[in-house]
């Protein structure tokens, strides 16, 4: 099982949404967690402090959650942080996309802590193994 | 009773940030009619619409995610270049937009939002594959594209098979091609899949309250949103004043002890003084947390002025200015009705037809100003219209046909009093009430609504150039500048914005009019009020001073014994036992209580007997400074 206290971003651009996934987590033990409004925020925390896991919404101003799953996979010091991707959008080519990109789980909101508990374990199992 | 047990705390915020995306989506789809093909502003919608969708998922609130999806989906053609924007188009996204607004109105008051109209999903729907504009069907390849996972299954697409196969991680055995994933999902959305309608049923225009739905203004919002460096303020500024009190207590005991040298009261003077200073520091500062950018209330304006031009066939613009001026929350909602009806009645009534606008020479596209400014401290509103402006003679005409004036007292009145008729109950120029404005509203609750807020409402028209409402409001409503006024030795107050001016009464100048003291100010015929008399005390002796003062209706003056000065009153509200006449009480620096008088109230009475003696029209004094 995961560190409780594995520090964790979220990243949306609406704040309700952040406090939705923060208590979720928190649901699950998870208390170490910090947020950022969009992709540049979130990539400049990234760059300045540790975080061990992204959890992060896909369309947002200025950077979107795609490009800021890219930049993670394009920068050697990131490279392996498992992200996260959560979103509404349900569309083949998005998931597809996710996939290509990199992302280490997708989610599709709406969705309860039992849902999100089940992909992270799936993301920390898969991360154990290798 | 509510539908979000439990939820109330995530209720609120989300209708909160909601409600200002979709303001802000309102006004980038004002923009976009200037700019259809504007890229940014259609990413920025549609991230807008999917995001109030993503919140709204967590709500449970289903019926508006499907509205605020099928938008979506709409725009995410039109961004992609699949659609274009047609003006039918941009109705159904208008109708959708209110319509999303009203959900948040049910939600806020703690109910599901029922189903959008079944005509304006069909329609979305049709809109977003293309049927709208009788296209040839896309191919069916983007029609697959479309397809939508159902919403109740979080998580549905079989992820790990889904990345295992893209990313090439899976044992040879269990490889899933993506395709196979997907489709699994996609029969039961079956979104694009429909075989195409044949028309799409004509975009029904938005009625106005149409439908059971309940709307929003009936709850008001209960929480505020606070700069947190205001908050810190308020927060130093207590912490020091327990210092200062700290302070006082230990030389409270140092004088009860017995001392008294000159340093002690030294001391004590600063103490004092400080805490002076901090608690009316104290007071601005908690005033200011109720305050906020009047912008929030204006940006909703746009989308409203847009609606109604379109719906009469004119081309109207309103410009905004003045976003960032700070008002009190409360004055911000109640101020909306007003603003609503008057930005209305310029669109209606103010601005002219194009082809009219072209006769005259006028641009065709006509300009509304909403502005705010603050002076000293007041805040004051504009709402200007650069259209044909007010006819002074047909307006008096029309006051004296409708019983509201007599022909004498028109003739009294200058073009300045002139437009202010139009501000009494009953006064309507347009002979057909046209569905716009005619909503049973007239422009005397404008100025009800105004007076309430402590405010002033003054009209102003140049024929062919346009008219200029503006409205003056107080700073705040917690705290009110008053008038100390004595009966004897027993104080009253007096709301100071409604005093002009103080002046001694001379009994030889009083005129007896018809049995009613009047005095003559600078040519000015006013009548002379006792206070005493309207409190309904027995007057013993003959008021020595007169005040000045001037409500919306009318000016006279109030006959007092004498002066106290003027304070800042801290206004506490009589909530169960309020004598008629009284507004609420204030504490004096030497303890005292003092009543602050409601003078509408009082002078209603008054006047009613008063105006007796005139045959029972009531006569509005019309002279505005």
């Amino acid at each position: 099982m995961a560190d409780p206290k594995m520090r964790i971003l979220v990243v949306d651009d609406f704040s309700t949404m952040r406090r939705i996934v923060r208590n979720l987590l928190k649901e699950l033990g998870f208390t170490n967690v910090d947020e950022a409004e969009d992709g540049a925020i979130a990539l400049q925390k990234l760059q300045a402090e540790t975080f061990e896991f992204v959890v992060t919404d896909w369309n947002m101003p200025n950077m979107d959650g795609l490009t800021l799953l890219q930049t993670i996979r394009a920068t050697p010091a990131l490279q392996h942080l498992p992200v996260l991707m959560v979103t509404a959008e349900a569309k083949k080519e998005n998931i597809i996309a996710a996939a290509q990109a990199g992302a280490s789980g997708y989610i599709v909101k709406p969705f309860t802590s039992a849902t999100l508990s089940e992909k992270l374990n799936k993301i920390f199992e898969k991360m154990a193994a290798k | 009773m509510s539908d979000f047990a439990g939820m109330e705390d995530l209720l609120q915020d989300f209708l909160q940030e909601a409600n200002d995306l979709l303001s802000d989506v309102d006004n980038k789809l004002v923009d976009l009619e200037k700019s259809p093909d504007d890229r940014g502003l259609l990413n920025d919608i549609f991230r807008g619409f999917h995001t109030i969708k993503g919140g709204a998922g967590f709500l449970n609130a289903t019926e508006l995610v499907t509205v605020c999806h099928r938008t979506e989906t709409l725009f995410d053609k039109l961004r992609n270049g699949e659609l274009s924007l047609s003006p039918e188009l941009m109705d159904m996204i208008m109708a959708a937009t209110k319509t999303v607004r009203d959900m948040f109105g049910e939600l806020s008051s703690g109910v599901q939002p029922s189903p959008a109209e079944a005509d304006l999903l069909e329609n979305l729907k049709a809109a977003a594959e293309g049927n709208l504009e009788a296209l040839a069907p896309p191919p069916v390849a983007a029609q697959a594209a479309q397809a939508v996972l159902p919403a109740d299954k979080p998580g549905d697409p079989n992820w790990e098979a889904l990345h295992a196969s893209v990313s090439g991680e899976a044992k040879s055995g269990e490889v899933i091609p993506a395709a196979t994933v997907i489709h699994s999902a996609e029969n039961e959305s079956g979104g694009g899949q429909e075989p195409p309608k044949s028309a799409p049923k004509p975009v029904v225009a938005p009625k106005s309250g149409g439908g059971g739905r309940r709307v929003e203004s009936a709850t008001r919002e209960n929480t505020i949103r606070v700069d947190t460096a205001r908050l810190d303020q308020v927060l130093n500024l207590s912490g020091e004043i327990g210092l200062t009190k700290n302070r006082l207590t230990s030389l409270r005991a140092d004088i009860l002890g017995g001392k008294n040298d000159s340093e002690t009261l030294h001391a004590l003077d600063q103490a004092v003084s400080q805490l002076d200073l901090l608690v009316s520091d104290l007071q601005n500062s908690v005033m200011k947390t109720r305050m906020q950018p009047i912008g929030r209330l204006f940006q909703k304006y746009p989308r409203i002025a847009r609606d109604l031009a379109r719906q009469l066939g004119k081309d109207v613009e309103l410009v905004l200015a003045g976003e960032e001026t700070e008002v009190d929350k409360n004055m911000i909602e109640d101020l909306s009705d007003p603003l609503i009806h008057l930005i209305r009645n310029a669109v209606d009534h103010g601005v002219e037809s194009p082809d009219e606008r072209a006769a005259n020479g006028k641009p065709a596209k006509s300009l509304v100003r909403l502005e705010a400014r603050q002076e000293g401290d007041h805040i004051v509103l504009i709402v200007a219209d650069d259209g044909h402006g007010m006819n002074a003679e047909r307006i008096r005409a029309k006051a004296v046909e409708k019983g509201l004036i007599t022909e004498e007292e028109a003739n009294t009145l200058d073009d300045r009093q002139s437009f202010n008729l139009i501000l009494l109950p009953g006064f309507s120029t347009k002979t057909e009430i046209s569905d716009v404005s005619g909503r049973g509203v007239g422009m005397d609750v404008v100025k009800t609504n105004i007076q309430k807020l402590n405010g002033s409402i003054d009209i102003r028209s140049e024929p062919g150039k346009g008219s200029v409402f503006l409205i003056s409001l107080p700073l705040t409503l917690a705290i009110l500048p008053v008038l100390l006024v004595l009966l004897g030795d027993q104080p009253f107050a007096l709301p100071l914005s409604l005093v002009r001016e103080i002046l001694p009464i001379e009994r030889d100048k009083v005129q007896e009019v018809g049995g009613k003291s009047t005095l003559v100010v600078r040519g000015e015929i006013l009548p002379v009020i006792s206070l005493v008399r309207l409190l309904g005390w027995t007057q013993e002796r003959y008021p020595e001073y007169g005040v000045l003062m001037q409500t919306a209706e009318r000016s006279f003056i109030l006959g007092v014994d004498s002066f106290a000065g003027r304070d800042d009153a801290v206004i506490k509200s009589l909530e169960d036992f309020r004598p008629r006449g009284v507004a609420g009480v204030t504490t004096l620096s030497n303890g005292q209580i003092v009543l602050i008088l409601d003078m509408k109230e009082l002078l209603s009475d008054a006047f009613q007997q008063l105006d007796i003696g005139r045959g029972g029209s009531r006569v509005p004094s019309l002279d505005v400074a």
